[in-house]
């Protein structure tokens, strides 16, 4: 197991490469930094140095986007190793992944794909979570995801099905609000009733990021700042959870580092006044 | 209801080919928005992330070719040559060969091969880390031991031989490149040596000699078999000032000895 010490209850930001000589040289006052796991499975080179670099001084966490836990194909065992290759290397606080699949018949999308809430797809969610745990030994965060469809053949709500994955496997989650927000927007469904569904115990780090609104569904972009919906969400999600490490992600059309500090901010006075009121 | 397997395999054959049976068999939800028009953002999504990976590891053949035609070429490519990994850094191997067959490029017969030299230098990026060649060791192998030795290359190395001149036409294309950015196709080809330093990722033109001694060490000839071949290329070829300099930038990194020998090897 990890003895890395657990990510504090504050405000953290995705980390880009475009940022990272500048977090380097400044060392900005933020609570902790995340990034995409695959973007380090380098065998080497300045990225992964400068990472090394900057781990020591702020709390990391490593969010996958290729495992394909709910994927048909059998579970990619080389990219899972190479996870936890990294993750002996960096000692991150966190390693979290989605609840969605990306590779078929041995081609992989690279991409967060929606699966359909059926027992089968439930199941086999389960069997390779408990397999990727095992393997990297540490408990992962599991992270809800945007979808544009849904399926005829679902058995149960999405909130279901996230819930009963947390339950079976132990696994904890990572909450996005803001994909809550686009999937309850695009399937009309209520936001609150998903929130009121999820273990508080099991969540472990929330994501807010920006969607797209141009189009005839919302669009997961993370290109843009945090929605006032999604803030109101998020403000929800804190009163029933409690202050839970919050994450702004930021991806396309990366802004100024001092934009994705500036979201930090907001979060972090929204877990402040809910620790002002506990208290 | 169909299994898991064949809702992915369907909704694969949907996003990227535009399969209308397979999407009929996923029984989307409509729900106020057609579920071609669903799957199409998928399509979207899916084709504009390897547009921006490819785009990044390429950009040359990017600027080369234009937006437009990069972005048409780049969706033909994942059809036929699907990612097989979760990590999308490392997707892209095949672009020379696939621009290679690609009619449309023919006008750019030096295509592929800027490709080639992008996806080393890329590749070079991430490459292993690897400590520098212990002298001391190797001042202590006898000199009649010197030429069964094998020596190893830095793993980012990569060479790239092309009879076009890939090299200033990789130059004046960069961003803030400065000064003529005429390339006479005619003035003959490239052998290109790749490889990381302290600096990043280095490009040079190796002469013909050199470049047989390196890629005989590259693949594992003994020194005496490298030097050979490069005598063969250039009979006054200078064996000892080239592993000075080579072993000074790091492009050689260790030696063994042969599988049979002495003791004092090292790598």
């Amino acid at each position: 197991m990890s003895t890395t010490p657990p990510l504090p209850a504050v405000a953290g930001i995705g980390l880009r490469s475009p940022h990272v000589a500048r977090v380097r040289r400044d060392k900005p006052a933020i609570g902790w930094l995340e990034v995409h796991s695959e973007n380090y499975f380098a065998d080497g080179g300045a990225a992964l140095a400068a990472l090394e670099a900057i781990r020591t001084d702020y709390p990391l966490s490593l969010h996958g986007v290729g495992l394909s836990l709910g994927s048909a194909d059998r579970l990619d065992t080389g990219h899972l190793s190479r996870l936890k290759r990294l993750a002996q290397r960096l000692e991150p606080a966190i390693v979290s992944e989605h609840l969605c699949w990306g590779r078929i018949d041995g081609r992989h999308l690279n991409d967060l794909l929606p699966l359909p809430f059926t027992r089968e797809a439930l199941a086999l969610c389960c069997d390779r979570i408990d397999a990727a745990q095992a393997a990297l030994r540490r408990p992962l965060l599991i992270e809800n995801i945007s979808a544009y469809l849904r399926f005829d053949a679902d058995a149960m709500t999405e909130w279901e099905f996230v819930a009963a994955v947390a339950r079976r496997t132990g696994c904890k989650l990572l909450f996005d609000v803001n994909n809550v927000y686009v999937n309850a927007v695009n399937h009309e469904f209520d936001p609150l009733a998903y929130l009121a569904a999820i273990p508080g115990d099991a969540v472990a780090e929330i994501h807010l990021a920006g969607f797209d609104a141009s189009g005839p569904c919302l669009v997961d972009t993370h290109g843009a700042r945090v929605a006032p919906p999604v803030w109101a969400l998020y403000r929800a999600t804190i009163d029933r959870f409690g202050p839970k490490p919050t994450l702004i992600e930021w991806d396309t059309d990366l802004p100024a580092l001092d934009v994705l500090l500036d979201e930090a901010a907001v979060a972090q006075a929204i877990l402040e006044e809910a620790d002002a009121v506990a208290a | 209801m169909p299994s898991l397997r064949d809702v992915q395999s369907a909704f694969a054959a949907s996003a990227l080919f535009g399969d209308t049976a397979a999407l009929a068999s996923l029984g989307i939800v409509a729900n106020g928005l057609d579920p071609a028009a669903r799957i199409g953002i998928y399509r979207n999504n899916v084709l504009g992330n390897y547009r921006k990976a490819l785009a990044a590891t390429y950009p040359v053949v990017q600027r080369l070719v234009g937006t437009a035609f990069f972005n048409t070429a780049i969706d033909a490519f994942v059809r036929a040559y699907p990612s097989t990994r979760g990590d999308v850094n490392r997707y892209g191997a095949e672009l020379a060969r696939f621009l290679a067959a690609y009619s449309p490029a023919h006008d750019l017969p030096y295509l592929p091969d800027v490709a080639r030299l992008e996806w080393a230098i890329d590749q070079a990026n991430i490459a292993a880390d690897a400590a520098k060649l212990d002298l001391d060791a190797l001042g202590a192998v006898p000199p009649e031991a010197l030429g069964g030795l094998r020596f190893v290359l830095q793993p980012s190395v990569r060479f790239i031989v092309s009879p076009y001149p890939i090299w200033r036409i990789w130059q004046v294309n960069q961003p803030g490149h400065d000064g003529g950015d005429s390339v006479d196709l005619g003035e003959g080809g490239d052998t290109l040596l790749v490889r990381r330093d302290s600096q990043g990722v280095a490009v040079e033109r190796l002469a013909a000699a050199e470049h047989a001694l390196l890629a005989a060490l590259a693949a594992r000839a003994s020194l005496s078999a490298a030097a050979a071949r490069a005598t063969e290329v250039d009979r006054d070829f200078d064996l000892r000032r080239v592993l000075r300099d080579r072993v000074a930038d790091q492009t050689i990194v260790a030696f063994r000895a042969p599988p049979i020998g002495r003791s004092g090897s090292q790598g």
